[in-house]
């Protein structure tokens, strides 16, 4: 039963990371309604800003977030302002505009390869740093610090980024231009300032995920691959468009991973995975928490 | 009419030329003398293996230019070994496609290659179908050998004896440090690499008395390794043996650390263990783990430093354990063509069988000679297993086993000491 107690808690810390490397997926795709497919490369040019502003200055690894989440939010900002909106102007008329997700995937290549190209293919992580395999003991249960770190992290954001959509003006000219961009530009909102807004803090987010797991998690340029698969599925599942349905379809991914190796084998949890990512689109295909309609 | 000789004279002359830049580099072998033995070589020069055929390439320029210097092979009149190389590109049909051309065009006296074994498997039949002597320095497929085939030989261990000699290190150890060890634990990548691993052990646990308390198959693109790290510690194992790729072999080391789990030893089986940055990225988790390899810089084997050092300062790297193959490859030819005499290859062959080599400068490898079985493959050759520790300059991989090649002064630490 304590085995069962551990990994569920387990689950919930690494889920809840999951659901926060997707909360920029997921916001993106409800105000652009691009899926895009850079959002790994973002994550992992995030964890190298981490990694090089923690070696550099010696902080410890959360204080590296006053450094990568402006760093990354404008690097999201004029990623969008200068690659991604010029084809989005090409393509006004269209509603979900393909060639934007090719760009997407274009620059998803092009920062992997100049990753490696800079960094080479290195594994990298922080040796010295105070979170490092730090472990809390509870009797015969062990909960990893820096997840812990992590989970708060990920709540704390998910509801900040929700707080902004709700309350902030421009959270509002955020949610009334994902929700028709014609009626919102005619009340006066500069569409494409929003999208470069929301790119950016899509980004940002992604940058304070990488914060997250730089401490016990290996910076390769390739790593982004492993949790953007990882993030579609959790966006999917969660309802794309949708802060919480993030969040919550991370922490059930995570779950099913943490306690499903215990009664079989590990590779069968990607199965699981999948098979419920599929049942979920069969069944309710705008995900379990997301809105039925669809703008 | 006249537009169409033009077109049937300029068709000629590309055909020219086209046989002539055929030709051309062919030619040198008109001018050599007639005292030498020629070894064709057939490895990757270009294509995914490149790096390690130009390794290959290199250990055997160096062993040949040593050959030569010290007056070729005396009882062929001195004669000198001219080495030729083809670029299989890892391609079997390449690889068959060079062997002809070697045989029929260029009249080798020997074939050597072809690191791939995809490569070696096909070349091997051809080498047959004429009776040439084919070596083989390195490629690791069992089937190469296994196919009754009377001119082929091998220097390197094959696949199968990775986890014999992973199994005989465990026993050897267990001896040495008066340990029983009972309960194994198999965690490995879930690719054809790790399973055929695991497949192998089971077999080998069954056959040393050992009971396997797991066997866990994992993805090599897991994000968490928790789960699996749990279960290593729940089923409680002595010694657990790996199968990893690099960022997983990093994050297993530390998840492994972070939980505490206790065991006597880790077993990896290179690969991700053995990646250039797994010291650096698993730091102090990594000690003591131990990691079976080709051959280690450190080995213990009278030559191998002034080998490395002379290897290194030519071509700017260390040697690698398919450089070491490839380099007592030659000295193995060397050896066999002294005792045949002779440049029929039948007579070549004959003395390659009966090879019993134990020193000579070849002899750099870990384990201490080379005689071949009826299959053609070295009976004697095995891996090294190496221990990751901090002898104060840093972690280093410090060779241990076999024992005649353990560092000089070393001694294993087994089992595992608690951190």
């Amino acid at each position: 039963m304590i085995y069962i107690l551990e990994d569920a808690i387990n689950g919930v810390l690494m889920g809840s990371i999951y659901g926060l490397t997707a909360l920029g997926l997921t916001l993106i795709f409800g105000v652009l309604k691009v899926i895009n497919f850079a959002h790994g490369s973002l994550l992992m040019v995030g964890m190298y800003a981490a990694y090089w502003a923690i070696i550099l200055t010696g902080v410890h690894p959360y204080v590296a977030l006053i450094i990568v989440a402006p760093v990354m939010y404008l690097f999201g900002y004029y990623l969008q302002d200068i690659v991604i909106k010029p084809i989005f102007k090409a393509e006004k008329d269209v509603r979900e505009p393909i060639t934007v997700i090719i760009v997407t995937t274009g620059v998803w290549y092009i920062l992997d390869n100049l990753t490696l190209l800079i960094f080479g293919p290195t594994y990298r992580n922080i040796q010295d740093n105070p979170l490092k395999g730090k472990m809390l003991e509870i009797g015969e249960m062990f909960i990893s610090v820096p997840k812990l770190w992590g989970f708060v992290t990920a709540v704390v954001t998910a509801a900040a980024v929700y707080w902004f959509l709700q309350k902030t003006r421009m959270g509002r000219a955020i949610r009334a231009t994902s929700l028709d961009r014609e009626a919102a530009s005619l009340m006066g909102i500069n569409q494409f300032k929003v999208y470069n807004v929301a790119f950016g803090i899509g980004t940002a987010t992604a940058g304070i995920a990488a914060v997250t797991l730089v401490p016990f998690y290996n910076i390769f340029p390739s790593v982004g691959v492993l949790f953007d698969i990882k993030g579609f599925i959790i966006v999917v599942l969660g309802g794309l468009g949708s802060i919480g349905g993030a969040i919550l379809g991370g922490i059930i991914i995570g779950l099913i991973e943490s306690i499903a190796p215990q009664f079989m084998t590990a590779t069968w949890t990607e199965a699981i995975v999948y098979g419920l990512f599929l049942v979920v689109l069969f069944v309710k295909p705008s995900g379990l928490f997301g809105v039925k309609y669809d703008w | 009419m006249k537009t169409n000789f033009k077109f049937w004279g300029k068709l000629i002359a590309i055909f020219a030329i086209i046989t002539f830049l055929a030709v051309l580099p062919q030619s040198p072998s008109v001018w050599a003398t007639d005292n030498v033995v020629k070894v064709g070589n057939i490895i990757p020069l270009s294509g995914p293996s490149a790096s390690v055929g130009q390794q290959g390439k290199n250990a055997r320029e160096m062993a040949v230019e040593e050959i030569n210097a010290a007056g070729g092979i005396k009882s062929l009149g001195g004669a000198k070994l001219e080495m030729v190389y083809a670029d299989s590109e890892s391609k079997p049909e390449k690889g068959v496609a060079e062997a002809e051309r070697f045989i029929n065009t260029e009249k080798v006296n020997v074939l050597t290659g072809c690191w791939n074994s995809a490569v070696s498997y096909p070349t091997s039949a051809v080498a047959e179908r004429y009776g040439i002597p084919f070596i083989v320095p390195v490629s690791v497929a069992d089937k190469i050998t296994e196919q009754g085939f009377k001119n082929v030989f091998r220097i390197a261990a094959k696949d199968s004896w990775w986890t014999r000699d992973q199994f005989a290190f465990l026993k050897d150890m267990e001896k040495e440090f008066n340990t029983k060890v009972e309960k194994l634990a198999f965690v490995y990548e879930n690719g054809d690499w790790g399973k055929g691993f695991a497949g192998q052990w089971k077999a080998l646990a069954e056959k040393g008395g050992y009971k396997v308390v797991l066997d866990e198959p994992y993805p090599s693109t897991s994000t968490d390794l928790s789960p699996v790290v749990q279960k290593i510690k729940r089923a409680r194992p002595d010694v657990l043996m790996l199968v990893s790729n690099a960022a997983d072999a990093i994050l297993l080391t530390n998840t492994l650390a972070e939980y505490k789990v206790k065991l006597k030893a880790i077993i990896a089986s290179g690969g991700g263990h053995a990646d250039p940055s797994f010291l650096k990225a698993a730091g102090k988790n990594g000690q003591y783990l131990f990691d079976i390899v080709e051959w280690e810089t450190d080995v213990n084997k009278p030559g191998a430093k002034e080998a490395n050092a002379k290897y290194n300062a030519k071509y700017g790297s260390n040697l690698t354990g398919e450089a070491v193959d490839a380099y007592l490859a030659m000295y193995v030819l060397k050896d066999a063509l002294e005792r045949a005499g002779s440049l029929d290859p039948a007579k070549i062959r004959q003395a390659l069988a009966t090879t019993n080599l134990t020193g000579g400068p070849g002899m750099i490898v870990g384990y201490d000679a080379v005689e071949f079985d009826e299959t053609g493959q070295n009976k004697h050759a095995a891996l090294v297993m190496v221990q990751i520790n901090d002898l104060g300059k840093g972690l280093e991989r410090i060779t241990v086993w076999p024992k005649s090649a353990r560092r000089g002064g070393y001694k294993p630490i087994f089992p595992m000491p608690k951190k």
